[in-house]
């Protein structure tokens, strides 16, 4: 079986591989461990070049939107998101001064989601919900090798910006490949994994396998729920989910970031405004001091809690 | 370029550096008077006593070169510009200005005529130029990025990583510290420790070279010597400028002198625009060097020019 960080690494070479013009850059992504495999064997077509750069973060953002203007491309792995609040300036700022013209390249930061846990206090950011709101750009979170085929083969080098989060969690852990006819709209944005008719369940952020988890108590109670992945952490059309959700009358919600403004709020309103469920059920974290030292950081899920709170008990069909 | 060239039958001299100069001098004085208007709502800092090195850069930019600028960005774009008319349509963000009403001021770029980048953080475009000397660097064009700082910008911790990724990467950048010894409203004095700039690009094996007194061929000829060090040693260098930002104020009530920082200056548009009689004026140095008539008469030949071109 394919580990998740291998997948990813054979995506992003191919994609790479057939890129001309394109500057890949971070720090020892051309050595040591390769960021845990992460950037093994990485290669652009014509007129590439693979740098290994210095501890300097900030500049690495804005060097990205440099090359951006002369209208190559740049991808500027990141070792830890949260290395990327040095950056923020770039993200934010420089790019609101270019975002207008014409001819630019195409700059992506991949960044990987130190959500492993145990890292200590200052490693656990699993906000690229928030980066991208601040900056008004979007963000595509790689949960499995569905998402991470469209995700990287249509945003890793493409005209504009974006940045693409990658789990650190599930980097030794065997890539998600759900059997079935998975399908997305052609940006990548919302990922429908399953189709069912007694709930409608929703991953926010990385929290495909939670999600997963419960679709499968759903069908250890011999109950169908609809399974869908928000990958693009910034301002996607979720129409395909209200639909859903106007049919099933019933919604999970999971979310496994840690931010107090998540984008899973924003669906949540529009859910209970345009579809008014009859049962809704939020899977998510609020902010404890325990964030504040080394924890599992793990969203956990009560599967049979979560049906019982749906009024689907877990133990009536099974 | 076509407004700076001109030619006096009773001076042997190169003029054009004079010319641009003047130009940069009195296209801001016109800039300042739409400002006593009013008629901006974006706010504006004039670079009145930046002109030489700005028209110093600008000669010696080679057609695949970039600049990198930072809020203070008059004096450039200026002397960059094919039209003034277009530089102010953008200071009234109409669709007519240089970057289509999209930037006003402190973000100005032209990327037709060279200015690919303005920003208004402080030490911000210092990476984007590493990043644009990067872009040149693995497409081989051969074309050199100037970045321009300032005693103030230099402060932030990007000037060092910026510096450092230059060196690392061998990029032919130029960067350009503007030294007027103040930070909006304090003095370097006032403000932080003295930070020697030769010991700094000492530090990081980076060419470093001091320009002083305004004289714009002295600066071409300097420039022009270190942006080929930049290329034949594929490493960036440091130019630091002393320069005086004119207009500056003695607030009454507290009797403290205090440095022209934006909006309007106390000076006004005429056909002569001396501002200051000693070297800190770049024009004050044109009349040293060519004699006061002649360049009067440069002078205004330029403000008959601009006024043609503004209202045309």
């Amino acid at each position: 079986m394919t580990d998740y960080v291998e997948y990813i690494n054979s995506r992003i070479r191919t994609r790479m591989s057939s890129a001309e013009r394109l500057i890949a850059y971070g720090q020892n992504i051309a050595a040591g461990s390769h960021l845990s495999g992460l950037t093994r064997g990485l290669a652009g077509g014509r007129g590439s070049s693979i740098i290994n750069t210095p501890n300097i973060e900030n500049a690495l953002a804005g060097i990205g939107f440099g090359v951006m203007l002369r209208g190559m491309s740049a991808i500027f792995f990141c070792k830890q998101q949260d290395f990327l609040l040095l950056g923020m300036d770039h993200i934010v700022n420089t790019y609101n001064a270019i975002r207008h013209r014409g001819g630019l390249g195409s700059f992506t930061i991949v960044a990987i989601v130190v959500d492993s846990g145990f890292e200590g206090p200052q490693s656990g950011l699993h906000n690229l919900s928030d980066i991208c709101s601040i900056a008004q750009v979007p963000g595509y979170l790689v949960a499995g090798r569905y998402d991470a085929d469209i995700i990287i083969d249509r945003h890793l080098v493409s005209p504009g910006f974006r940045l693409i989060g990658v789990s650190q969690r599930l980097f030794r852990t065997p890539v998600i490949d759900l059997q079935g006819m998975p399908s997305s709209n052609v940006e990548g944005d919302i990922f429908q994994y399953y189709d069912g008719g007694d709930a409608t369940v929703v991953a926010f952020g990385l929290a495909l396998p939670q999600a997963i988890a419960i679709t499968r108590g759903f069908d250890a109670a011999h109950r169908t729920a609809a399974l869908f992945s928000v990958n693009n952490v910034w301002m996607p059309d979720w129409t395909a989910i209200l639909s859903s959700l106007a049919r099933t009358g019933r919604l999970v919600v999971v979310d496994d970031g840690k931010s107090a403004n998540r984008q899973s709020d924003r669906f949540l309103k529009d859910a209970l405004l345009h579809c008014r469920p009859k049962a809704v059920v939020d899977v998510g974290r609020r902010f404890s001091i325990d964030w504040a030292r080394p924890n599992a950081d793990r969203l956990e899920v009560d599967v049979p809690a979560v049906l019982n709170e749906l009024g689907l008990p877990s133990t009536q069909s099974a | 370029m076509q407004h700076t060239a001109i030619a006096l039958d009773h001076v042997r001299e190169d003029l054009s550096p004079a010319a641009s100069v003047m130009r940069i001098r009195l296209a801001q004085l016109l800039v300042n008077e739409s400002l006593r208007k009013k008629e901006f709502r974006v706010p504006v800092h004039l670079a009145l006593g930046h002109e030489a090195i700005a028209a110093s850069v600008s000669a010696v930019m080679g057609e695949k070169d970039w600049l990198c600028l930072t809020h203070r960005n008059a004096h450039y774009n200026i002397a960059r510009a094919t039209s003034l008319k277009a530089e102010l349509a953008e200071l009234r963000l109409t669709p007519e200005g240089v970057a289509g009403g999209w930037l006003g001021s402190m973000n100005m770029a032209n990327p037709a005529r060279g200015i690919i980048y303005s920003s208004s953080i402080l030490g911000n475009n210092l990476s984007v130029a590493a990043g644009v000397a990067l872009a040149e660097s693995v497409a081989a064009t051969g074309g050199v990025v100037f970045a321009t700082t300032g005693d103030g910008a230099m402060e932030e911790g990007s000037l060092y990583e910026s510096l450092e990724f230059m060196k690392s990467a061998r990029l032919a950048n130029v960067v350009l510290i503007e030294n007027n010894g103040w930070s909006m409203f304090t003095r370097i004095s006032e403000r932080r420790c003295v930070i020697r700039t030769d010991s700094l690009a000492d530090a990081f094996g980076i060419p470093y070279e001091r320009l002083t007194g305004n004289d714009p061929w002295r600066y071409i000829a300097a420039l022009s010597r270190l942006r080929n060090i930049a290329i034949e040693q594929r490493s960036p260098v440091i130019v630091e400028i002393e320069v005086s930002t004119l207009g500056d104020v003695t607030l009454p009530a507290e009797g403290r002198h205090i440095n022209y920082h934006h909006g309007v200056a106390p000076v006004t548009f005429s056909d002569w625009p001396l501002i200051k009689q000693d070297p800190s004026d770049p024009v004050h140095v044109l009349m040293e060097r060519l004699g006061e008539p002649t360049a009067r008469e440069i002078a205004g030949r330029i403000h008959a020019s601009l006024l043609d071109e503004i209202n045309s």
